[in-house]
């Protein structure tokens, strides 16, 4: 025990910035896998041998609970050191004061600028992006092959990507994709591609019901006529891709983010190929460079310092950056993407190669979108199942919307 | 509902005063065997409770201090919100069907067990297990596996699943409330055991068939207990929760069919985050359930028959 204790005094001895004996204890909480999760270890073990004086314990959840967790631990004022945090999120606990400003605190010159600006709120550096994905069209390489149907391209439109359905249905017998009309992120696309956003920022709506209703008009068409997954199946997507129609094998592509696309290579037998989101009839691309997720410092932290430097180790350092690959997206550090690139394996170098060949084609991304967003994604799903279900029609259901959405961005 | 102090009925006199302060001393003896209680029930029930009706003026949403925004969260409930109606309309439907089922197949359970010779024993912890079970979450898993598409019900009536139709959905969710018939089967059976032999022997006697003894005999003297598991049941069944977050997947899908009112009121608390809102949906339902359980007490008096009554 004395030993223990003498230890201790000495390495804090060491550090210096430690008061009292003992580690510098840091909390530091994340969502994801199992195979992040040995991954985030590995790399947390490396800072711990360069930092003796801390110890970093964490610990890790499915994202729907890991988010309800965090939201009661913030409010109890007792929010982790180290927090990863989804883009959804930074606007809430920001504006909460639950976070830390970290300007200054972490290097952030490698980081690409337009990425680096998501995670500003009210013009404090309140997160720093971790990594980077991007939506796709992820399609059976075999089946679409197969059926003869001009392979999806560059720059090619949502027309072109509403016949290439409609004529997956006539050759397959299947409809070619998932209905996007309840996917609120796939909507954003379209959106952009018009020249309109989500959110203006000041946070209000940036579009009206009109918009709403050409979008669900548009996809309920093509519901109606087979070429997109029928209401039944739309109904049961809930973010795993084992629920999405082309993992159940009832459809030939599906919209989803790059990243989590490799969990199709274990369902579909033909392989999976990820293609880009169809642009506006001018050639506008909708699709963007998204934060996948981000860290943030716990504003009551004891240990700023210390978490600071923990958040950027694991952005920036060469070594931290090796092992963690692109389980959190493509790395966000430019310098640190082109080291690692050619290290990639499998389906890590799929997603980069992908995101190789939009780079420089895209616009810029949004800012984080306000508090009520996180709500707003669930409802945007709830009401489009009244539009297929053919409950309402989509002019009654887009005007519901923009009421709840009213409501929700006013609280 | 109101559980006031009485005092003892007696009148203060000169005599009666030191009989007065030995009262009090045993009363304060008695407060501190209640204590724990009180405590608990103060501290983890009616304090919360406070709490909550003070949010429901407020716009907390966990993350900031709550403001005070008067009656906001009540107009916007009954004026904004299409989906609060929504599941305003889940729940009652719910309730009409759920709660008539459940004590219909308790009451013929009951029946069918309380002329059983042998094995009775056996069989009112067999039909009482699902009670037992049912509430577990993982029966609920099931259970959406059994309605979903390519599940049992689907393979053996070729219905699809159910889970994913929006005029089925609620109805897979009250029959795994009615299969948990446990409860209010056990106090069928004991009521039914308290009915005198000599009345149904009389009417045997009179010439009454089975039927009429039903209806002329076991309906009325049961009355007061059907009554209070009408009322049990009715307060449970507006409160469902379980069943409709699994069935469901969370979501209270497809198209809200089984989004019912606590499930709603989750989902705005824990979701959206919007606890001021939620509160004042909890306070909304409190008041809803009070009023439909005075009701029912007030339709009680033409259809209850209490024994003791009749001799007064």
């Amino acid at each position: 025990m004395a030993a223990v204790l003498a230890l201790c005094v000495v390495l804090s001895g060491c550090s210096g910035e430690e008061t009292g004996g003992g580690k510098v204890v840091l909390q530091y909480t994340w969502w994801g896998n199992p195979d992040r999760a040995a991954r985030t270890e590995e790399a947390v073990a490396l800072f711990e041998e360069r930092h003796p004086g801390v110890e970093v314990q964490t610990s890790f959840a499915g994202y729907e609970a890991y988010k309800q967790k965090l939201a009661t631990q913030a409010a109890g004022g007792d929010a982790p050191d180290v927090m990863q945090l989804d883009y959804r999120m930074i606007d809430q606990y920001a504006s909460g004061g639950v976070l830390l400003d970290l300007r200054g605190e972490v290097r952030t010159e490698d980081i690409e600028r337009g990425l680096l600006a998501t995670g500003v709120v009210d013009g404090k550096q309140y997160a720093i992006p971790q990594g980077r994905g991007t939506e796709t069209v992820v399609y059976d390489t075999k089946a679409w092959e197969r059926s003869g149907v001009p392979l999806p391209r560059e720059g090619w439109t949502w027309d072109q990507w509403a016949d290439a359905m409609r004529e997956l249905r006539e050759k397959t017998g299947r409809p070619g994709g998932t209905d996007p009309g309840q996917s609120e992120d796939a909507f954003e696309v379209w959106l952009r591609g018009q020249g309109k956003e989500l959110y203006t920022d000041d946070r209000r709506l940036g579009f009206d019901a009109d918009d709403l209703a050409e979008w669900w008009t548009f996809t309920d068409r093509l519901r109606r006529e087979g070429a997109v997954s029928p209401a039944e199946q739309t109904t049961q997507l809930d973010g795993a891709v084992e629920n999405t129609p082309l993992g159940r094998g009832t459809a030939i592509s599906d919209f989803n983010w790059d990243a989590p696309s490799s969990g199709y290579l274990a369902l579909v037998e033909g392989g999976v190929t990820l293609a880009p989101m169809p642009s506006a009839g001018d050639g506008t691309p909708g699709q963007y460079f998204k934060p996948s997720m981000f860290m943030g410092v716990g504003a009551s932290t004891p240990h700023a310092k210390r978490a600071a430097q923990l958040v950027d180790f694991l952005v920036n350092d060469p070594d931290a950056a090796k092992i963690l690959g692109a389980t959190r997206g493509i790395p966000v550090n430019e310098t640190i993407r082109e080291d690692i690139a050619p290290e990639l394996k499998d389906f890590d170098k799929t997603i980069a190669d992908f995101q190789a060949s939009l780079d420089g084609t895209l616009n810029a991304p949004p800012k984080a979108p306000p508090s009520g967003d996180s709500a707003l994604q669930t409802t945007f799903q709830r009401d489009y199942d009244q539009v297929s279900y053919e409950r309402m029609s989509p002019r009654e259901a887009a005007e519901n919307y923009i009421t709840e959405a009213k409501a929700e961005l006013r609280s | 509902m109101t559980a006031t102090q009485m005092p003892p009925a007696v009148r203060p006199s000169g005599a009666a005063a030191a009989k007065k302060a030995a009262g009090r001393r045993r009363e304060g003896a008695a407060w501190v065997f209640l204590s724990p209680w009180v405590l608990g029930a103060c501290v983890l029930t009616l304090l919360p409770m406070a709490v909550s009706l003070y949010l429901s003026f407020t716009d907390y949403d966990l993350f900031n201090p709550p403001n005070w925004v008067g009656l906001r969260n009540y107009t916007q409930m009954f004026t904004e919100d299409p989906r609060y109606w929504r599941s305003v309309v889940t729940t009652l439907t719910y309730v009409v069907i759920a709660v008539p089922l459940q004590l219909g197949l308790a009451l013929v359970v009951a029946l069918a067990l309380k002329n059983m010779r042998r094995g009775r024993g056996f069989y009112r912890s067999a039909f009482y297990a699902p009670s037992l079970l049912g509430a577990s979450m993982s029966i609920a898993l099931v259970w959406r596996a059994v309605f979903n598409d390519g599940g049992t019900v689907d393979n053996l009536l070729g219905t699809g699943g159910w889970v994913n139709r929006p005029g089925w959905s609620l109805l897979a969710v009250a029959l795994l409330t009615v299969w948990q018939f446990g409860a209010p089967m056990v106090i069928f059976l004991a009521g039914l055991q308290q009915i005198p032999g000599e009345l149904y022997e009389a009417a045997e006697v009179d010439g009454a068939g089975k039927w009429r003894q039903f209806l002329s005999i076991t309906v009325p003297m049961l009355s007061p207990v059907i009554f209070f598991n009408v009322v049990l049941q009715t307060i449970q069944a507006f409160q469902v929760f379980t069943p409709a977050f699994a069935v469901s997947a969370g979501k209270g899908g497809p198209a809200d069919s089984t989004l019912v009112y606590t499930l709603y009121l989750y989902d705005r608390a824990f979701v959206a985050s919007h606890m001021g809102y939620a509160s004042a949906m909890a306070w909304v339902l409190l008041v809803v359930i009070g009023a439909v359980t005075a009701v029912l007490f007030r339709t009680s008096r033409s259809w209850v028959f209490y024994a003791s009554e009749g001799e007064r």
